[in-house]
């Protein structure tokens, strides 16, 4: 649980074994993933790709615990969430998983300190002084800790973003196409940020995206295509992943 | 979460206060209501003090039928003053008058305080008179009177003017030599008081040698001390049953209690009022949470992302409806004061003024309010919280995620059905009048409950809404395209407009339901004034609706003398009760020679000849009570009278009689006279001989009426059915009055429906100004928006209210004869009202959305 020791972590962290996912019934029914197997090992960055309607999305809210599979089962840190309840789920939530979202997702009622703190605050821990401190002189926002949300920027809102989902230090990041929304030199702050925790913090972090740019920073590339995994190797240039892209698309 | 939940609460403080102020007017109509009551009990229970300081010990008639029934003839007479006052122990006793009576200037004028009694009172031996002179001094002599301060002061009366006080015996002018103050307060309740010398007081209210009541001083001897106890039970040995004995202490608490069970019925019917508008606010309590809760479900699933248990998000909506409660409690009783003397005015303007010296904030006004107004906060936006915690922690990574409906299990919905059950039957007790509006709320939730059972997880749908949207929409979409999307916009969430709709609905149901009942309350008595009454003139006191008051047993007399007269029939009314029973029966006196000239008695047992052989042991009893008791012609029943005598009467014959003149017994009026001790008549009948003319006769009654009895008048049947139609008026005024507050907690909910709604819309707004649409057809649309919606609940409402009202009406009252009348002009009126509310509800609304910036809402997510 504790991965902010610098130690790379040589256990598969989040697991999933022959999963599917199947929307509707009958002759409308899709399946958004049909047998899924991956593993993400600890303190590495995975991109996932894929085009739109491939189940990039799908197998990440399943990794997750957003979504059940129809079939097939999910570890995280050692914990099948086939069976977990909602309550149990919820305490997962808020000691192993942490989230980045596309449209950033902070409460406009609450300043940046406020939002970084607020899975602690829901968790009702206290937050552990210098790890703050350190987070966000790491994403450099301490000038900006009593903004609101529509006092800042958009690539400000994500870097305050990347610090909640990091606050608690959880077992594994996701990541919902980080960059999404952000210019191209925001969206490099926000990607050289996840490297970041994943090269000295030793963050496990698993990102969805369909930009060939913000994968090239990952250290592994999944490429799913209908719901299969097509694609699955070691880091690429953007060059390579555009080609990857092409080649499936 | 709480501080998550107080920091959104400070951000959006304009939907807090509107929200606030949907709970706070009812809560401050309930506040106010208590705080009046408790004042008025107060007030009274001062004053009843008062007047007992200087008696050790009172004494009073017995109230064998109740505390509301009394004797017009008093058990007390000089003899028992005699016997009091040679009871060892007794240093000084009086007999005193205290009856109402009626003050006229020299005109003939009513010098009236409002709708407040007036009392002819006896002057008392100095240590039990309550009234101090401020001007002047106490009458001497049998043509002075004392008038209390306040009489004066409205009708400008001064020391050696005249006036006519008027009771039992024939009017008669008074020297006024003396103004008066009650105990030390200005005025003895609001009520008048015109102090004469015993005797002739007594002259006046037609009883000599009796009185009202005797008070007692007992013996300061140190020597001998006696207690006020030890006295009462002394003289209570000496004096038959048919008086009270009490000390001053038991009188005084006596009083008060008497008078605060007569409250009662004031304080339930306001309170009803205020559960009518909290019910309202209930209403828009739980809508706009309902919109919130929808509008945030972003939020929620975020919160789920982040690790918030469902117990969590549940715990932020009801920490702020718990908030949002306490605030409109707090707000609704700060209301409270400003309304509690409101209602007063309200009342005084409807022609009934209390006394109200200062302001009475009980612990339990306070405590109440806060509670109930906390409570129903809390319990409208309870289904709402439980919504919330549906919200999927997906919902935070797409837009326009839906929260799942509850796919209900067997139990569930039988529990479910349940909790309707007891709500529909809690608001059915509580509107009371209303039962009908409460079942069809609680078929429309179990109409929809059913259709959730069976279709499981599919949107609700309400067709009639989109129907009626349609119909109502037709209207106004000539008016071109803003027309058009309003109607549209309208029925794009049916289930948010019905409930919107719904809380005009419930206040527009309650006045529908009260203008059918009174419409045909009318109708009723045109009936049956018209089928019943066979003379030519009604002789009233002046003051309708006043049974304190009738007229002098002269009149009749003195009618019969006046020339185109062939007959007067004299009526009164008076109470008995039933041998083993414990309620009271309405009785009916009349005089059997000429009751049957001028009234058409619907005979089912009997004829006109029953009446000449009634005597002073037969009676005649109405179907319904006949049927009730299960009596038949023949049998023979045993009557406690108000003097506390017991008699025997036999049933000679029964009648229907849809006019009620017939209480459940007749009786003869010489019967009336002596065994239940009443002196005067309510009404009488006259009856103009052949050929004469009312334009003759009834200018020669009234001359005779204003002369010697000006405190009556003559009515036609047309003018007494005008009186009946303008009496049902004012208290129907009074109760729009009243409902008119739950339309306002309605129309805030509009308004905070149509502000919600337009900030959901903000980028379509944006993008509807940015291809042409200019601010005046957004303001134009966002108001027909809210006059479809107030239309809807308009409708709806006239609907239940008229339905309502011809079911209960048909279900409980179709034997009683009852005309079922339908007020068309009034219902239109209504709606007209409704389409107008809706039209005021959308100003704020529509100003809003007319300012948005174009680009800021195009921008904005």
């Amino acid at each position: 649980m504790n991965t902010a020791t610098g130690a790379p972590d040589p256990q598969t962290i989040v697991q999933a074994a022959d999963l599917s996912r199947r929307y509707g019934e009958g002759e409308a029914a899709v399946d958004a993933l049909a047998g899924v197997s991956v593993g993400f090992p600890g303190g590495r960055f995975a991109a996932i790709m894929g085009p739109s309607g491939s189940g990039k999305s799908t197998l990440m809210h399943i990794l997750a615990g957003l979504d059940r599979p129809t079939s097939g089962v999910v570890r995280v840190g050692g914990v099948d969430l086939t069976d977990l309840s909602d309550q149990d789920l919820t305490q997962l939530r808020r000691d192993r998983i942490g989230f980045i979202f596309q449209t950033f997702n902070l409460l406009p009622v609450l300043d940046a300190r406020e939002n970084i703190l607020l899975p602690l605050s829901i968790a009702g821990k206290k937050p552990d002084g210098e790890w703050f401190d350190l987070l966000i002189d790491t994403v450099g926002i301490r000038d900006r800790l009593s903004h609101r949300p529509a006092e800042m920027s958009g690539g400000q809102q994500q870097r305050v973003a990347v610090a909640r989902a990091l606050i608690s230090r959880p077992t594994v990041v996701f990541a919902d196409e980080p960059s999404g929304n952000l210019d191209s030199k925001a969206s490099n702050d926000v990607l050289e940020l996840l490297r970041h925790a994943v090269d000295d913090f030793g963050q496990t972090v698993v990102m969805v995206t369909h930009d060939a740019h913000a994968a090239s920073f990952a250290d592994r590339l999944l490429v799913l295509a209908d719901g299969r995994i097509v694609h699955d190797g070691d880091a690429v240039t953007s060059e390579q992943a555009l080609d990857l892209m092409k080649s499936v698309g | 979460m709480l501080p998550l939940v107080l920091r959104g609460f400070m951000q959006r403080k304009v939907r807090v206060v509107l929200t606030a102020i949907a709970i706070a007017l009812g809560v401050a109509l309930m506040a106010g209501t208590y705080i009046l009551t408790d004042t008025i009990n107060k007030s009274f229970a001062s004053i009843f003090s008062v007047a007992n300081r200087g008696n050790d010990v009172v004494i009073s008639p017995t109230q064998n039928l109740g505390r509301e029934t009394r004797s017009q003839t008093s058990p007390i007479t000089d003899q028992m003053l005699a016997k009091v006052r040679a009871t060892p122990g007794v240093s000084e006793a009086a007999g005193s008058i205290f009856t109402p009576g009626t003050f006229l200037d020299v005109h003939g004028k009513r010098l009236t305080n409002g709708g407040a009694p007036a009392f002819v009172a006896s002057e008392s031996p100095k240590r039990f008179e309550s009234f101090k002179p401020v001007q002047g001094h106490l009458p001497l002599g049998p043509d002075e009177v004392a008038i209390d301060e306040q009489t004066a002061k409205r009708h400008t009366l001064k020391l050696g003017q005249q006036m006519i006080v008027a009771g039992s015996a024939p009017a008669k002018r008074y020297t006024i030599v003396g103004i008066t103050r009650f105990g030390g307060g200005e005025s003895f309740g609001g009520a008048g008081a015109a102090i004469l010398t015993p005797t002739e007081a007594q002259r006046v209210v037609g009883l000599p040698g009796h009185f009202d009541q005797i008070e007692v001083a007992a013996e300061s001897n140190p020597a001998h001390p006696v207690s006020a106890n030890e006295l009462r039970g002394r003289i209570r040995a000496a004096l038959p049953a048919t008086v009270d004995v009490r000390t001053g202490a038991q009188q005084a608490a006596k009083d008060t209690s008497d008078l605060e069970s007569n409250l009662g019925f004031l304080r339930t019917f306001l309170l009803v009022f205020a559960y009518v508008a909290l019910v309202v606010g209930a209403f828009i309590i739980f809508n706009t949470f309902s919109i919130t809760v929808a509008q945030r479900t972003r939020e929620f699933g975020l919160l789920r992302t982040l690790g918030a248990s469902r117990r969590q998000i549940m715990q932020s909506v009801v920490y702020e409806g718990l908030l949002l409660g306490v605030v409109g409690a707090v707000l609704g009783l700060l209301g409270g004061l400003v309304l509690a003397p409101a209602l007063n005015e309200l009342f005084k303007a409807f022609g009934a003024e209390l006394p109200h010296n200062g302001t009475v904030v009980e612990t339990r006004t306070i405590v109440v309010s806060l509670l109930v107004g906390t409570v129903v906060t809390l319990l409208a936006g309870l289904p709402p919280a439980l919504r919330a915690t549906r919200v999927p922690p997906l919902a935070a990574m797409r837009e326009g995620v839906e929260i799942p409906p509850r796919v209900l299990s067997a139990r569930g919905l039988i529990v479910r059905l349940a909790i309707v059950l007891v709500i529909a039957v809690l608001l059915a007790a509580l509107i009371g009048g209303s039962v009908a509006v409460s079942v069809v709320f609680a078929a429309l939730w179990v109409g929809r409950l059913f259709a959730r059972y069976r279709r499981g997880a599919r949107p609700r749908r309400y067709r009639v809404v989109p129907a009626l949207a349609r119909g109502i929409g037709a209207l106004v979409s000539w008016r071109g395209i803003t027309g058009q999307l309003a109607r549209e916009n309208s029925i794009r969430q049916p289930g948010r407009t019905i409930i919107t709709a719904a809380a005009l609905t419930v206040g527009l149901a309650l006045v529908a339901f009260v203008a059918v009942l009174a419409d045909g309350t009318k109708a009723t008595i045109n009936q049956a004034v018209s089928r019943s009454f066979a003379g030519n003139l009604i002789v009233e006191n002046s003051q309708s609706g006043n049974n304190e008051q009738g007229i002098p047993a002269v009149v009749a007399p003195a009618l019969r003398r006046v020339p185109g007269v062939a007959g007067v029939a004299p009526i009164a009314f008076t109470e008995g009760r039933l041998k083993g029973s414990s309620s009271n029966v309405r009785i009916t006196a009349i005089e059997p020679s000429t009751f049957g000239q001028v009234y058409r008695v619907e005979w089912k047992k009997g004829s006109n000849a029953t009446l000449l052989g009634l005597g002073k042991d037969g009676t005649i009893l109405t179907k319904s009570y006949a049927d009730s008791k299960h009596l038949k012609v023949g049998q023979t029943i045993s009557v406690l009278t108000p003097t506390d005598k017991h008699i025997a009467l036999t049933v000679r014959g029964i009648a229907s009689d849809n006019a009620r003149l017939l209480g459940d017994l007749t009786i003869t009026l010489p019967l009336a006279r002596e065994a239940f001790g009443q002196r005067d008549d309510a009404l009488n009948f006259v009856a103009y001989s052949q050929g004469a003319s009312n334009a003759q006769v009834q200018p020669a009654v009234n001359r005779l009426l204003a002369a010697s009895f000006p405190q009556t008048r003559s009515r036609t049947a047309a003018q007494f059915k005008q009186d009946q139609a303008s009496q049902i008026n004012t208290l129907l005024a009074l109760i729009y009055v009243l409902l008119a507050l739950s339309v306002i907690v309605s129309l805030f909910g509009i308004v905070n429906t149509l502000i919600l709604s337009i900030y959901e819309r903000t980028r379509e707004l944006g993008m509807l100004r940015a291809i042409g649409t200019s601010r005046r057809q957004i303001r134009q649309m966002i108001r027909y928006e809210s006059v479809i919606t107030a239309l809807i609940g308009g409708v709806f409402g006239l609907v239940i209210g008229v339905v309502g009202a011809l079911l209960v009406t048909t279900l409980a009252l179709s034997d009683s004869g009852y005309v079922q009348s339908i007020p068309v002009g009034t219902l239109a009126i209504l709606l007209v009202v409704a389409a107008l509310a809706g039209l005021l509800a959308a100003q704020l609304p529509a100003r809003r959305a007319a300012r948005l910036d174009m680009l800021q809402a195009l921008a904005s997510e």
